[in-house]
């Protein structure tokens, strides 16, 4: 045993390429770019929960792919999404991240678009009536907007697959817990990092990490029960993670949870996980849920948006209750978020330099335990929409 | 109730001195057995105000002892602090309303920005002299990058 030299350090691990990933999926700017184009421009993309539109006319503002985007639920109840602009002169037009209209109106020039999009007033349009230009064919750019399991997506891509096919047979686990309607966000936070947003997708995929983690290595590596934990991958990227049980005592200051109090379906000690590819996590502590969205604003930096989830009506005693509960892992305070951000930092500062290499991904136990299964599906189909390998990005330029 | 507004005031700064030195038992001591203590603010997404932070004095006592066992943002916070108004109430206790600006020092050296916002505190007197009965911090900011392990 010795450490290697430049060359070794260079070639990589002597493992199959399916194991390994090159730093360049981090760092190169073609890359980045591709992403953007054929990943992100292509699959389904979280917006928001329908929670977060209870009644007509709410809307919320978010970006995918650097695109500005507007969802908004029209007075027919149907959501709708468009791409932030004013068809003028391309200005932003709604400013605010939520709100209610029935118009929005741009600040620029007072063009008007009802909740359909439609270009509903032009002042002193007269003035454009030698150029041709038509009110009716100034309505805003619409985009593809379907819902699944209270969850609003969207896709930029008129031609992609229905929603329902994209995720095939995944989720279907989370069905009983999410198919109730019974559940709101109660908690939002963003949150910049210095990283590749695929290294806190990792985070995510990675149980070997739970190592890491204090809390995990006393409530879940404790209890001990590797062989009951199970991996599931599926078409399109998508994947679930089954059969982990959390002892909360474990931990200084923790209690136990109350199976009255767990969202529909489960036991309060369960841990659910499903990757909605590529870039959304759905977790579920049996009490709580939490929904993570990484976006990538650069090869090196990253917008998370992390949602928890309770049920709703729930008395202001069990909201606390369940904020507790989200608050111990989650959120800028918990003990977990902040470790997986620095996780994900620390990576890109290695990988941003060149120092870093390659990432490793070779753990295999069957599919339980810490089986780095998810990771390889992950990168499968990464490489898939991308036309390139994981292992070797460059190389083999997209098609 | 002897306290005055002056003492009270001192006891402001002095909790975030002995946050900033991340000396616990100090900042333990500065809080009464009845002590709560939240970290909150308003979500202009989910229009909803939410609460980040939330422990009695036990369950801060345990936060902070289980600090060091955590990987955690390296470097040091520093809490910059004005007490804006000290209110006595009829109840006997002070309602206290301060400013705070928290900037994140790496190993490097190097400073930034970490959190503004405000303190909303409720201030009691023991034979120690005052103590903090209640503690909000109410944060404007709402991005804080990788978050803290470390109450503000």
């Amino acid at each position: 045993m010795s450490a290697r030299s430049a060359a070794a350090w260079e070639a990589g691990p002597d493992i199959p390429a399916t194991h390994f990933v090159s730093g360049l999926v981090y760092t190169d700017e073609t890359v980045f770019e591709d992403e953007k184009r054929h990943i992100f421009g292509k699959t389904w993309q979280l917006a928001c929960h329908e929670s977060e539109l209870p009644e007509l006319f709410d809307f919320r503002t978010f970006e995918v792919a650097g695109q500005p985007l507007v969802a908004v639920r029209g007075g027919d109840g149907r959501i709708r999404t468009f791409l932030n602009v004013c068809s003028h002169r391309g200005a932003r037009l709604v400013q605010e991240p939520a709100g209610n209209a029935e118009r929005f109106t741009c600040f620029y020039h007072l063009w008007s678009y009802d909740t359909a999009g439609a270009c509903v007033d032009i002042p002193r349009a007269d003035g454009f009536r030698e150029s041709g230009l038509k009110q009716e064919d100034c309505g805003l750019r619409a985009v593809r907007t379907e819902t699944k399991l209270g969850l609003v997506f969207i896709n930029l891509d008129d031609g992609a697959k229905p929603l329902d096919d994209y995720f095939g047979e995944s989720f279907k686990t989370f069905e009983p817990v999410m198919g109730s309607g019974e559940l709101e966000v109660f908690h939002f936070h963003r949150a910049v990092l210095d990283a590749n947003w695929k290294a806190w997708i990792e985070t995510n995929l990675d149980l070997y990490h739970e190592l890491m983690h204090v809390t995990l290595r006393k409530t879940q590596v404790a209890a001990g029960n590797m062989e009951d934990r199970q991996f599931y991958t599926f078409a399109n990227g998508h994947a679930e993670i089954g059969g982990v049980r959390a002892n909360y005592k474990g931990y200084k200051g923790w209690g136990g949870r109350d199976a009255a109090k767990s969202l529909p379906s489960l036991d309060p000690d369960d841990l659910l996980v499903a990757q909605v590819f590529p870039n959304s996590t759905v977790l579920t502590r049996g009490t709580v849920m939490r929904i993570d969205t990484v976006l990538p604003l650069g090869p090196d930096k990253a917008l998370l948006e992390c949602r928890g989830i309770g049920r709703k009506g729930d008395s202001a005693e069990d909201r606390l209750m369940r904020i507790g509960h989200h608050n111990a892992y989650w959120g800028p305070f918990g003990r977990n978020v902040p470790e997986d951000a620095i996780a994900a930092e620390r990576c890109d500062a290695s990988f941003r330099p060149g120092a870093a290499r390659h990432q490793i991904i070779a753990r295999d136990e069957d599919g339980h335990g810490q089986d780095d299964a998810l990771l390889r599906n992950f990168y499968a189909e990464w490489g898939r929409l991308m036309g390139r390998p994981a292992h070797n990005p460059i190389n083999q330029p997209a098609a | 109730m002897s306290a005055e507004p002056g003492s009270v005031e001192r006891l402001i700064y002095e909790s975030c001195l002995r946050l900033d030195l991340e000396d616990f038992a100090g900042y333990l001591d500065l809080c009464a057995p009845e002590f709560t203590y939240r970290i909150t603010t308003y979500s202009a997404e989910i229009r909803k105000d939410m609460i980040w932070l939330d422990h009695d004095r036990e369950g801060m006592q345990a936060l902070l002892e289980n600090y060091y066992d955590h990987v955690r943002r390296l470097g040091s916070l520093h809490r910059h602090v004005a007490v804006y108004a000290i209110d006595r109430q009829d109840d006997g206790l002070f309602r206290v309303t301060s400013s705070f600006q928290v900037t994140h020092t790496d190993l490097e050296g190097q400073s930034k920005m970490f959190a503004v916002g405000r303190y909303h505190d409720v201030v009691g007197e023991s034979q120690k002299g005052p103590q903090l009965h209640r503690r909000e911090a109410r944060l404007e900011t709402r991005e804080l990058g990788s978050g803290s392990h470390l109450p503000i």
